[in-house]
């Protein structure tokens, strides 16, 4: 039995790693689990899931989190790289018969520091509604399993609504509810209200409103996750199918399509400004796609095994823009590309992003209302975050990833990649050199001058005009303008790595260098429609081959658990990490470890 | 087992219960489950079938025996059923192996790929004496590659073994022919990754130095393997039996290895012929307990949409979901005994 147990013991398991901005920590004090550990056993577990809320309690502590694990749920206080709460006193704990919990979401804007709304999907399509606080309400949807019988498999509340939630199941279906709602006794009769390519809306036919209000049906196979935009008009899922589809939430229309290299699609994650996502799947990879541009950007391979969840760093994103170039330094010296204190500055204004960039319409109720008001109840977004987040303009972005190879990989996002024109990757990306390349890396400095005098008129007019650009969903030149002063930054930070990674590969030898000779070939069409055959998009800037993108490398890839890792959260002061086993891990930024045990 | 064939028809159901299509079970002749699951697995690998069946239909019965006409009788019986759903006795087929191979002549449990290797070959080895006995070609010429089958034609790729001198550059390469690929395995990966593990760099030195032609010496070399042709079937070995000499025998590596239900390959070569081929997963003949000569097969295998799991004279239908339960287990804390996926068969999309 032990005998083949080969580098299992606990020694290759990584507690820090350094990248450019410094060491990342694990904070073994911090460490969330249910109270007693006995009986696990991973494979009958569904994938563990975490959920932050701050319910603005003007504590220390504002934070909770909630995680399930196999026929448990826990909520507790959580005290980021400070001692964990006492795990045998959670704030709320249910233990679930005959169906587990698979996911979960508090409503981030609907609270008070004595009640909060907590969704949980369960493994046989029931959906029910908590408050882990007051523990007065508990709903149930989906009860008798009239509306869905299969697994949910993500569940979200509408931005900024009180009342409505989105879920989805393996099923591939996808129901809108609203909280007060009956679902009603019987089956619900369905008529088609929006159809296009790949998908259809359905609403209920019955004389009285009922759940679900809206049924989508998506792909084939199961929905694996689903996520808002930063701005609330868009939504991205990703299916069993492969495909990323990015909809117009307020109108159904389907935007934009993604497909896998190959297998399903996990998890989607949008960049805090809008502009790209990021997802997981089956190939092992990670693929960035930009959404104004409809395309694949790059892939990136460092796991080992399928990739469970994906995350942009909103903490770790560089920008450029007015509200925040102050930060950066009047004459933008080499500092703000690997300094730590822009990332800590920096983030007070990106850490809300998550919910306030773009121009705020929360669609509450999309089909009669596309244009809903603003609803003003969040308490906790000052308007001046809001003003300088719909100016945001990210040049080089950080996100997560997290896999059943049990690894977790960090990735940059730069300049020089996210402008590499389509199609003509492999000769500057990333991890391409051969096997005799000397690491010698070029400095590549060309676009430094005249950025002093582009940046002044760039940010100006792109406070006028981005949130616009989000609203039409295309590039804009005035965009690109704001990349072109920025791309300083990038470029240092660019060079810097590269002397890293080429030195790697120049150990991995061979990797996949000699593609090069291939001639890459002329993109064949502008063609983003939604053609539902694998093979049809292959080779065309929904999918394109291997040869037509840059892949990336990650800064870092470090085995951090025994379990399968399930799930990656970028806060403030540090990264989160949950595995199969039910196990939530705090990794304390650079720099962040000082205030350990203060309380 | 008649009940579980009425309900496996009942669970499909009638309307659609696919036209032309037969389940059955195939009996367990003791330990002849290694031989089932791979004689299921390969029937509901579409192109294999057909060519089975053809050939049935070609030759009649005037054939003396051989293993292939057992073959071909055993899956023209499967199809011509009148039921749907039920059970067959491969006896004559199990018959034949044991007479012709005394590696099978007996009731122990045998390794399924050895024996899927040992029937694709021997089924191309008659089929290429069937085709010079037909020309009438007097002698053999064992220089001259024999004409390809279609055994060859469905399961046959080629691999390129290239070797880089690391004095002169050089870079030699052979090729190799494979009817399936065998694969190591390591914990918690993807077969993705076990692909690209097999497609390695490997460097070649001190006493495993490379003679070099150019140099005419021998030198320190790089070496790496990777497919140029995909063959049709692409047929995957997990080596999940690995010796420890310190045990002296055999134990069975349970590493939980995800396979997807849709790939590609990463590692082939530049000059390949058809790398973008994309393959559906058809069908995965799965390992249950602790060793290569104890514990059971099975198969599951997709038909028409969903997938069904061929235990013996057991056939269910089981749902895409389930499929993860044969990935192996996570942890290495756990048991080593585990149902886990042996040999995939992954088809390519036309």
């Amino acid at each position: 039995m032990a005998a083949q147990s080969e580098g299992g013991g606990k020694d290759d398991i990584k507690t820090h790693f350094v990248i450019r901005e410094g060491s990342y920590k694990l904070m073994p004090q911090s460490e969330y689990s249910k109270p007693s550990r006995v009986g696990f056993n991973g494979q009958a577990n569904t994938p563990v899931k975490v959920s932050f809320v701050d319910v603005n309690d003007g504590t220390s502590s504002p934070d909770r989190l909630c995680f399930n694990v196999g026929r448990e749920l826990y909520v507790y206080v959580y005290k980021g790289i400070r001692k964990a709460a006492d795990l045998t006193k959670p704030i709320d704990k249910r233990i679930y018969k005959g169906t587990l919990p698979t996911c979960h979401d508090f409503n981030q804007h609907f609270l008070t520091p004595e009640s909060v709304l907590l969704l949980v999907g369960f493994t046989a399509g029931q959906v029910q509604l908590i408050d882990p606080i007051k523990k007065e309400i508990s709903k149930l949807y989906n009860e008798e399993r009239l509306i869905d019988k299969t697994k949910v498999t993500c569940i979200k509340w509408i931005p900024c609504s009180p009342n409505q939630f989105l879920v989805s199941h393996s099923s591939g279906q996808m129901y809108l509810y609203n909280e007060e709602l009956p679902c009603g006794q019987t089956p619900p009769n369905y008529q088609p209200f929006k159809q296009g390519e790949g998908y259809a809306v359905y609403t209920c036919k019955t004389k009285s409103t009922r759940n679900p209000m809206y049924r989508w049906v998506i792909g084939q196979g199961a929905i694996n996750e689903f996520a808002f935009s930063p701005c609330a008009k868009y939504l991205a899922v990703v299916s069993q199918d492969g495909h990323l589809r990015v909809f117009q939430y307020s109108t159904m229309e389907l935007l934009g399509t993604m497909k896998s290299f190959f297998g399903g699609l996990l998890c989607v994650n949008w960049s805090p400004d809008g502009k790209y996502l990021v997802t997981g799947g089956e190939d092992d990879l990670v693929s960035v796609w930009s959404f104004h541009e409809k395309r694949v950007i790059c892939r990136g391979h460092g796991h080992k095994s399928w990739v469970n969840m994906v995350a942009f760093d909103p903490y770790n994103s560089i920008v450029c823009d007015e509200g925040t170039s102050d930060v950066i330094g009047p004459d933008g010296e080499v500092l703000p590309a690997r300094a730590p204190s822009l990332v800590s500055e920096g983030s007070n204004h990106i850490g809300k992003i998550d919910s306030t960039s773009c121009d705020f319409t929360p669609n509450s109720l999309p089909p009669q209302h596309p244009n809903g008001r603003h609803i003003t109840t969040s308490n906790h977004f000052s308007s001046s975050t809001l003003e300088t987040s719909t100016t945001l303009n990210c040049i080089s972005y950080r996100f997560g990833s997290v896999g059943q190879d049990t690894e977790l990989c960090l990735w940059d996002l730069t300049e020089d990649v996210l402008k590499q024109p389509y199609g003509k990757s492999r000769t500057s990306s990333v991890g391409l050199t051969g096997l005799n390349t000397s690491s010698a890396s070029l400095p590549r400095s060309n676009s430094l001058p005249s950025s002093q005098k582009t940046n002044n008129v760039a940010t100006v007019v792109g406070n006028d005009v981005s949130a616009n650009a989000y609203a039409d969903g295309h590039a804009h030149p005035i965009q690109n303008a704001v990349m072109n002063a920025s791309s300083k930054f990038a470029t240092l930070s660019v060079s810097d790595r590269k002397d890293t990674t080429e030195k790697k590969e120049h150990k991995r030898n061979f990797s996949l260098a000699a593609r090069n000779s291939e001639k890459s070939s002329v993109v064949k069409s502008n063609n983003i429609r939604p053609v539902d055959s694998a093979m049809k998009l292959y080779g065309t800037q929904a999918c394109p081959r291997l040869d037509q993108v840059p892949i990336l490398e990650p800064l870092v890839c470090k085995k951090v658990s025994h379990e399968r890792l399930t799930s990656i959260s970028f806060r403030n002061e540090c990264i989160v990490t949950a595995c199969q086993e039910g196990i939530v891990l705090t990794w304390a930024r650079p720099g962040k470890t000082v205030k350990d045990g203060a309380e | 087992m008649g009940a579980n064939a009425s309900q496996l028809e009942k669970e499909i159901g009638s309307e659609q219960f696919p036209t032309n299509e037969h389940y059955f079970g195939l009996v367990n002749f003791g330990n002849t489950c290694y031989c089932n699951s791979v004689l299921q697995a390969l029937y509901f690998c579409r192109p294999f079938r057909e060519k089975v069946l053809q050939y049935k239909h070609q030759v009649k019965s005037l054939k003396k025996e051989t293993l292939l006409t057992c073959l071909a009788d055993l899956f023209y019986s499967v199809a011509t059923q009148k039921k749907k759903v039920g059970t067959l006795a491969p006896k004559k087929f199990i018959t034949r192996l044991r007479k012709e191979n005394e590696l099978f002549d007996n009731y122990m449990q045998q390794d399924a790929h050895e024996f899927l290797n040992y029937l694709l070959n021997t089924v191309a080895d008659l089929l290429t004496a069937e085709k010079k006995g037909n020309q009438k070609t007097p002698e053999t010429n064992h220089s001259v590659k024999p004409d390809p089958t279609w055994v060859h034609e469905i399961f046959q790729g080629t691999l390129t073994n290239e070797t880089r001198c690391l004095t002169c550059e050089t870079v030699s390469s052979k090729d190799e022919d494979f009817l399936d690929l065998s694969v190591d395995v390591e914990q918690n990966t993807s077969i993705t990754h076990c692909l690209r593990g097999f497609s390695n760099t490997e460097t070649l030195c001190s006493e495993h130095k490379y003679y070099c032609e150019v140099c005419c010496s021998k030198q320190e070399a790089q070496k790496r393997m990777r497919v140029k042709k995909l063959p049709q079937i692409l047929a995957l070995h997990l080596k999940r039996f690995k010796y420890m000499e310190h045990l002296n025998r055999y134990i069975k590596v349970s590493y939980r290895v995800v396979f997807p239900l849709e790939l590609r390959l990463f590692n082939t070569s530049d000059d390949a012929f058809n790398p973008e081929r994309l393959y559906d997963l058809v069908a995965v003949v799965v390992h249950c307990g602790s060793g290569p000569n104890r514990g059971h097969y099975i198969s599951i295998v997709k038909s028409h949409g969903f997938w069904l799991l061929f235990d013996d004279d057991i056939v269910d239908k089981i749902d895409a979901s389930q499929i993860e339960e044969f990935y192996g287990v996570p942890s290495d804390t756990q048991k080593n005994s585990s149902e886990s996926g042996y040999i995939l068969f992954y088809q390519s999309r036309e």
